[in-house]
């Protein structure tokens, strides 16, 4: 199972494009991984008004975190992120300064300081 | 790139203190890594009252943060922030767990382009990330 946890700020992602933005993220993750789309799970996190900053103000910025099956080339990764970044930005109307996109691989252990 | 959740009892940290901590953490951040401000994110998350946030104190920084810095760096960012929220949340700071989980830059995307590693951004990165 694919996942994409999507964190956006209250009152920025309207619930009715969510879907859209649902199966972009499938769509696009069985395009350049392989998967399945019914294999991909998507989650929306909504941060209340006032919760969220960037750079210290209050922010529009919307981040969408992907764990993928490890083992993704970088350039195959990169594909991955610059495309779910284009269909964030073309489905929500947002700039490309306002969406954050990561791929991290499934299963990996970090450095916890 | 940098993500500080905030995590807290419910009511404990009112609204006008948060752009205060916000800021300093911003600040922060910056001072000791360079990063634009604009790529600082913080979160903050109340607990609900009676239920249990998981942490192993009442306030908690959870941070995600890119790989590659020397560890005395990243200890003394988080000591910093530490600090910084106690003073600005009325709280002592040995109420106020942290850490900071690294993970690879390459592995995210920011204003559609790859994150650099740390040390490697060039001053086209900087100009981009101003804009």
């Amino acid at each position: 199972m694919i996942t994409f946890r999507c964190i956006v700020q209250e009152g920025c992602i309207p619930l009715d494009i969510r879907p859209r933005l649902v199966s972009g993220l499938a769509g696009i993750t069985a395009e350049v991984l392989g998967a399945a789309p019914d294999d991909v799970q998507v989650e929306f996190n909504e941060i209340p008004r006032g919760a969220g900053y960037r750079g210290g103000e209050l922010s529009t910025t919307s981040l969408v975190r992907g764990a993928i099956p490890p083992g993704c080339e970088q350039p195959v990764r990169e594909q991955l992120l610059m495309k779910l970044c284009d269909m964030w930005c073309e489905v929500t109307g947002c700039g490309v300064d306002e969406v954050v996109v990561n791929a991290s691989d499934q299963g990996y252990v970090p450095n916890v300081y | 790139m940098p993500v500080y959740n905030c995590i807290s009892p419910a009511g404990a940290v009112p609204m006008d203190v948060r752009p205060k901590i916000a800021k300093a953490f911003t600040d922060i951040h910056c001072d000791s890594t360079g990063a634009p401000r604009s790529f600082v994110h913080v979160f903050f998350k109340e607990t609900p009252e009676g239920a249990d946030s998981g942490y192993d104190t009442p306030h908690y920084i959870d941070a995600g943060n890119r790989a590659g810095r020397p560890a005395e760096v990243v200890l003394k960012l988080k000591n910093d922030l530490r600090q910084a929220y106690a003073e600005n949340a009325g709280v002592a700071v040995d109420q106020v767990g942290a850490r900071i989980v690294e993970g690879p830059a390459r592995w995210s995307m920011e204003g559609g382009h790859i994150l650099p590693e740390p040390g490697q951004e060039g001053a086209e990165w900087y100009a981009h990330a101003a804009d």
